[in-house]
């Protein structure tokens, strides 16, 4: 059994009456101890889709319309919201993007670790600040016992998220789900804080399901990788697979605006007449607004390979050997 | 990042009163007034020359001179120890309303902000509430009630809360979208802890600002109502019940307007400009926006 699954999933936004879809009907499991990599522009859903498994979406307008999430064999979505509680933070945790504002601005990083501790567990206030020193040793932070009695302003963010990784494994957790965890972060810090990741991962065995726009984060770090583009999973493999042979035109325009001094001439990220030496791709156009009406394919009107049947029909899944892809000419492609 | 930068700066300071008035002389002297009403308020007719209910008919309406440095009052009541002792009930208000006014604004904005299909139905009271003139809302439901010290702390406190839950209401929408609360959820924190230890913090510091500025309007408040008739029962000697008692005779005896007057007048301007230091210490962007009331 997985330890998550996500079942067709289908999340929409409520505006003016109207329920605008914004996930459509996305499945994917994961294993224990395995990373997947969800990746995607800004606005495809990938984040919104975190915020589903980890319950989030109450009080805002967003509302999942249909599918189930497991996890660990139990259905979250028919889970009651006091039970759902107790499971978070206890089995599943979660970090964000911006480690500016995810610590509360007014208590200690030591009491906010501390007070993640007791929710989960009895113990004695010298106990949890002990535990809290080692989790902060764990994240690698220097002198973690003076730390403790620092404010977040006093940390940089690199510092600020291993604190908040600290708290996410203070409940040990199955379930790491990290929402674009190095995205507000310098370059140096971001491999430092992907490198800590994949160690704790190895350490503590848990899960982590990464979201992210940035194609480099995701071939570092992931076991599996899922494409999404307009709320739906458009490409789905393992990594290897993925970034050896993309299946999908978006995919592989993702791949083409990576800057790359040095690519294999005859590999298949610059086979492209057009894409001549020394120049960046982009992808042409821009994602289209929620409320937009695509008829076929959701990304034909972006994608230079596009044919007739790709306006008319909404292509089906494509699956070679357990590498999916959502386009008329997967096959081809490859 | 707003309630970053206020909660920082809370953090480490609830500031050495003088760091506080640093380069504000003008802040300083208000802050040393306010400070000389509440030590005649502690000591109060402890200090005062003579009793000021004491009815002395032969010496009615004195002019000021020694012994009575104020002058007396139509019934030769000593005008300087009757400012002196109003101190004490200008404080009570002052403090009674800020308490009110807080407790209930931060209910109603913090659960209204938190609680969407409760706050449409408190907010819209609110609404009502702030569409009345704040004097004109205090007289109403002052002749609802008796004429009390409590009642006019509580009618006055009515007013402000308006004014508060509506700030509170704005700050709380924006602390419940801040990552830290979601990241706390995440962690399994219950709602009354997310409220208590996640949110309330974060509203200390305008809390503070708020409550210098409801203490200031207060008095204005009480003072009208005194002078109405509406306010504390006529036999308290406050500054507003003095003005009041004493309009008969202002042609006559000017100075009893005169003293009371300025008692409220620089009780009222200290307390807005120690009010000013404050919110421009905690937070420098308010700098030359709104008042906060």
């Amino acid at each position: 059994m997985p330890l998550l699954e996500v079942d067709r999933l289908s999340v929409a936004v409520q505006s003016d009456g109207l329920l605008q879809p914004v996930v459509r009907e996305i499945s994917f499991t994961l294993e224990r101890g395995a990373t997947l990599g969800i990746v995607g522009e800004s606005g495809c859903g990938k984040s919104l889709t975190s915020l589903a498994i980890m319950g989030l979406l109450a009080g805002t307008p967003v509302r999942i319309t249909g599918g189930h999430i497991r996890f660990d064999g139990r259905d979250l979505l028919a889970l009651e919201a006091r039970e759902r509680r107790r499971l978070m933070g206890a089995a599943m945790a979660m970090i964000f993007q911006e480690p500016m504002t995810s610590l509360n601005p007014v208590y200690r990083v030591g009491d906010q670790i501390i007070e993640a501790i007791e929710q989960h567990r009895r113990c004695s206030r010298r106990e949890s600040r002990e535990r809290a020193r080692e989790l902060l040793q764990q994240v690698r932070i220097p002198d973690p016992a003076g730390k403790l009695d620092f404010y977040p302003h006093q940390l940089s963010g690199g510092m600020r998220q291993r604190v908040m990784i600290a708290i996410a494994l203070a409940s040990d957790p199955a379930l790491l789900i990290a929402d674009e965890p190095t995205t507000a972060l310098d370059v140096t810090v971001q491999a430092q804080i992907l490198d800590l990741l994949l160690e704790l991962q190895r350490d503590h065995g848990m899960a982590i399901l990464l979201i992210s726009h940035d194609l480099g984060v995701i071939a570092e770090t992931c076991n599996r990788v899922a494409v999404m583009y307009r709320g739906q999973i458009v490409e789905r493999a393992s990594s290897v697979a993925l970034f050896a042979m993309p299946r999908h035109p978006y995919t592989l325009g993702l791949m083409r605006s990576v800057p790359n001094p040095d690519v294999d001439p005859d590999s298949n990220l610059v086979r492209d007449a057009r894409n001549e030496p020394g120049r960046l791709d982009a992808i042409p156009g821009r994602v289209p607004a929620i409320d937009e009406r695509v008829d076929g394919c959701a990304f034909h009107p972006r994608c230079s390979m596009a044919e007739p049947v790709c306006r008319r029909d909404d292509p089906a899944v494509h699956d070679r050997n357990g590498h999916e892809s959502r386009c008329h000419f997967a096959d081809t492609l490859s | 990042m707003s309630a970053a930068t206020l909660g920082s700066r809370m953090g480490g300071q609830l500031v050495a009163p003088f760091r506080l008035f640093r380069g504000r002389p003008v802040a300083l002297a208000g802050f040393l007034w306010l400070l000389f009403v509440a030590a005649l308020a502690v000591l109060g007719a402890v200090i005062t020359p003579f009793d000021p209910l004491e009815i002395d008919p032969v010496n009615r309406l004195l002019e000021p001179a020694s012994p009575h440095w104020f002058g007396t009052d139509h019934f030769g009541r000593d005008t300087l120890s009757r400012v002196v002792v109003g101190a004490r009930m200008a404080l009570i208000i002052g403090l009674g309303t800020v308490v009110v006014a807080l407790t209930l604004g931060t209910l109603i904005g913090v659960l209204s902000a938190w609680f969407t299909s409760l706050g449409h139905v408190l907010m819209r009271i609110v609404d009502v509430l702030m569409a009345f003139p704040a004097l004109l809302l205090a007289l109403v439901l002052m002749t609802l009630l008796e004429r009390s010290v409590l009642n006019t702390i509580i009618v006055i406190g009515i007013v402000y809360t308006t004014t508060t839950a509506r700030i509170l209401y704005g700050m709380s929408l924006k602390l419940k979208n801040e990552v830290f609360v979601d990241a706390a959820i995440c962690s399994g924190a219950s709602t009354a802890s997310l409220l208590f230890r996640h949110v309330l913090p974060n509203l200390a510091s305008p809390l503070l600002v708020q409550a210098s500025f409801i203490f200031a309007f207060a008095q204005l408040q009480a003072a009208a109502l005194d002078f109405l008739g509406l306010g504390l029962p006529p036999e308290i000697p406050s500054w507003g019940n003095m003005l009041a008692e004493s309009r008969t005779y202002i042609t006559r005896a000017s100075w009893l307007l005169l003293f009371p007057g300025a008692a409220i007048i620089l009780t009222v301007f200290s307390m807005n400009l120690v009010g000013d230091a404050l919110r421009d210490r905690i937070d420098p962007r308010f700098r030359d926006d709104i008042a906060g009331v």
